[in-house]
């Protein structure tokens, strides 16, 4: 089961993607596609491979636990007392109309909602049983180990494709071969290392929208997070882009814990172990996702999946 | 909040009505089939053949329709175990359909004479009753999603299943007639066939509690018998 952590305020390195947390091998005949590994395109099966072979084997992940979380934009309340636990491994979908709370919520998760002037969060957040919100804690290794991927893909404008993957673990001291294995790893994990490997030294916003966002998402995971947050991550992208960038959240899970805020449902339902519906800041329904897309319990949620109401 | 998605709405709505309909025209063919048993009508018993061709072309109908709304619109919870019942329902009715048809085609095998036995042929009109009955309340307990009335069809079988070991059981003390044994076999063979008609009615309650509550299972099956 899960090692001890490291509370997050003694620690200076990098968290650990410790190969002995490793709970199981990889199983090499299931790759989610549902089909035997002979029946895989030599492509698909290289570029699985490679990603497979930059990640480590299964790892015991980290959970989430929001308590009571209440959060504020100035006198607005957006979040109105939540609890949500987020189990490790898992993909856990947020799904709700525009403005229920749902980008908020998860923002308190790694403390960026309050950089925007005027907003607060109460409540617990705990990584783990660690309080990311307690007196003492550093909001920046909170950042590091709970990752976030946007909507629009931003690569760091002026930076190479190399040195936006190598900005984050550059910042904690990795240099020279450990970072470039580091940088070239994290390619490999998120399926770029083949599209990008002979320039690396271009700018990052060279790629295209899809490219940009596994950019992003390698930027992520180069720094070794427990948890990664997404919202709405593949909004801006085409569909074969969306589709790539699903595979590798299905793959991602094996080490990470996984929220994904998302307005598609199809995506939700296509990824997330399982899925809460939100509405005016609260959580309507919490629950296995072929549970809320095929028999959900309120008649909110029924009334949202179907269309009934936008 | 308004509604939205109104063209889809529509069209499920349309489609649950024709897979219903399907089940108004099984009815008529029963009735066809029936008449045509206890006046020996040979010649209706025709059309009830010819007839059904309407009820396939209802099942490809709705078919083609289901495959097309879960391809364009993605329906999801209740409204994805409407869609998934509604395929069983037009399939039941399909079958249904089918056996109205068995029924109409023993008719010449058994001559053009009347019927034979009065008690034999008695039983045979209370069962087709029970099966037209049957089949009416499976539609309306679709339509209103009534669960009772969904469970109530199991009664009705029950008592089918009980006049079909009669009927048997008459058949096979029917004499020594030849043409009226020959008659009482075939008689065996309609009994079968509403038997049949019932447990298809009792299916459509299935998918109706389905519907309902999202748990799908069997009121009773051969090898577990409700009562």
């Amino acid at each position: 089961m899960m090692e001890p952590r490291p509370s997050v305020k003694r620690r200076n390195g990098m968290s650990g993607t410790d190969p002995e947390q490793s709970t199981s091998e990889p199983d090499a005949g299931i790759d989610g596609s549902g089909r035997e590994p002979s029946e895989r395109t030599a492509e698909e099966s290289s570029a699985r491979d490679e990603r497979a072979a930059a990640r480590p084997a299964r790892v015991a992940g980290h959970s989430v636990t929001v308590g009571d979380l209440h959060a504020y934009y100035g006198a607005t309340e957006a979040v109105k007392g939540i609890s949500i636990k987020f189990p490790p491994n898992e993909v856990t979908a947020i799904i709700g109309p525009s403005g229920c709370g749902k980008s908020t919520m998860v923002r308190c998760i790694n403390r960026m909602h309050e950089e925007i002037p005027g907003a607060r969060a109460e409540g617990k957040v705990l990584l783990d049983d660690q309080d990311v919100y307690a007196a003492d804690i550093d909001v920046t290794a909170v950042r590091r180990l709970i990752g976030m991927v946007f909507q629009k893909p931003n690569p760091f404008p002026t930076m190479s494709i190399f040195d936006n993957v190598a900005s984050g673990p550059k910042l904690t001291g990795n240099k020279g071969e450990n970072l470039r294995e580091r940088v070239h790893k994290s390619l490999r994990a998120v399926g770029l290392w083949g599209e990008v490997k002979n320039r690396l030294d271009s700018p990052g916003i060279g790629l295209s929208g899809g490219q940009q966002q596994r950019l992003c998402i390698a930027r992520t995971i180069a720094v070794e997070p427990e948890v990664i947050l997404m919202d709405e991550p593949c909004s801006a992208l085409d569909p074969v882009a969306t589709l790539k960038v699903e595979e590798l959240i299905e793959e991602l899970k094996e080490q990470y814990t996984i929220v994904i805020v998302t307005h598609n449902l199809q995506q939700a339902a296509r990824v997330a172990d399982s899925t809460v519906f939100m509405l005016d800041g609260e959580v309507v329904e919490h629950g296995p996702t072929k549970e809320i897309f095929t028999n959900p319990k309120d008649e909110r949620t029924e009334r949202y999946v179907t269309g009934k109401f936008g | 909040m308004e509604e939205t998605r109104s063209a889809y709405r529509e069209s499920l709505k349309v489609l649950e009505r024709q897979t219903l309909e399907a089940l108004d025209m099984v009815v008529q063919a029963l009735d066809r089939a029936l008449e045509a048993v206890s006046y020996q009508d040979v010649e209706l018993a025709g059309m009830v053949v010819a007839d059904d061709d309407r009820i396939d072309g209802r099942y490809l109908e709705v078919h083609q329709g289901i495959l097309s709304l879960l391809a364009l619109q993605t329906p999801v919870a209740t409204d994805l175990r409407i869609v998934a019942a509604l395929l069983h329902v037009i399939r039941h009715a399909e079958r249904m359909g089918d056996q109205c048809v068995n029924i109409a085609k023993l008719l010449p095998l058994s001559g053009y004479e009347a019927p034979k036995d009065k008690d034999l042929l008695d039983a045979i009109e209370r069962m087709g009753q029970l099966a037209r009955s049957q089949v009416s309340q499976a539609k309306q307990s679709f339509a209103e999603r009534n669960i009772e009335l969904a469970y109530d069809l199991l009664r009705q079988d029950a008592e089918i299943n009980q006049l079909n070991i009669d009927i048997f059981n008459r058949a096979l003390a029917i004499g020594d007639d030849i043409e009226t044994r020959e008659w009482a076999m075939h008689m065996i063979l309609v009994a079968r066939c509403l038997e049949r008609i019932g447990d298809n009615a009792v299916d459509i309650g299935e998918q109706t509690a389905f519907v309902v509550t999202g748990l799908f299972r069997e009121f009773a099956d051969a090898s577990h018998p409700a009562v």
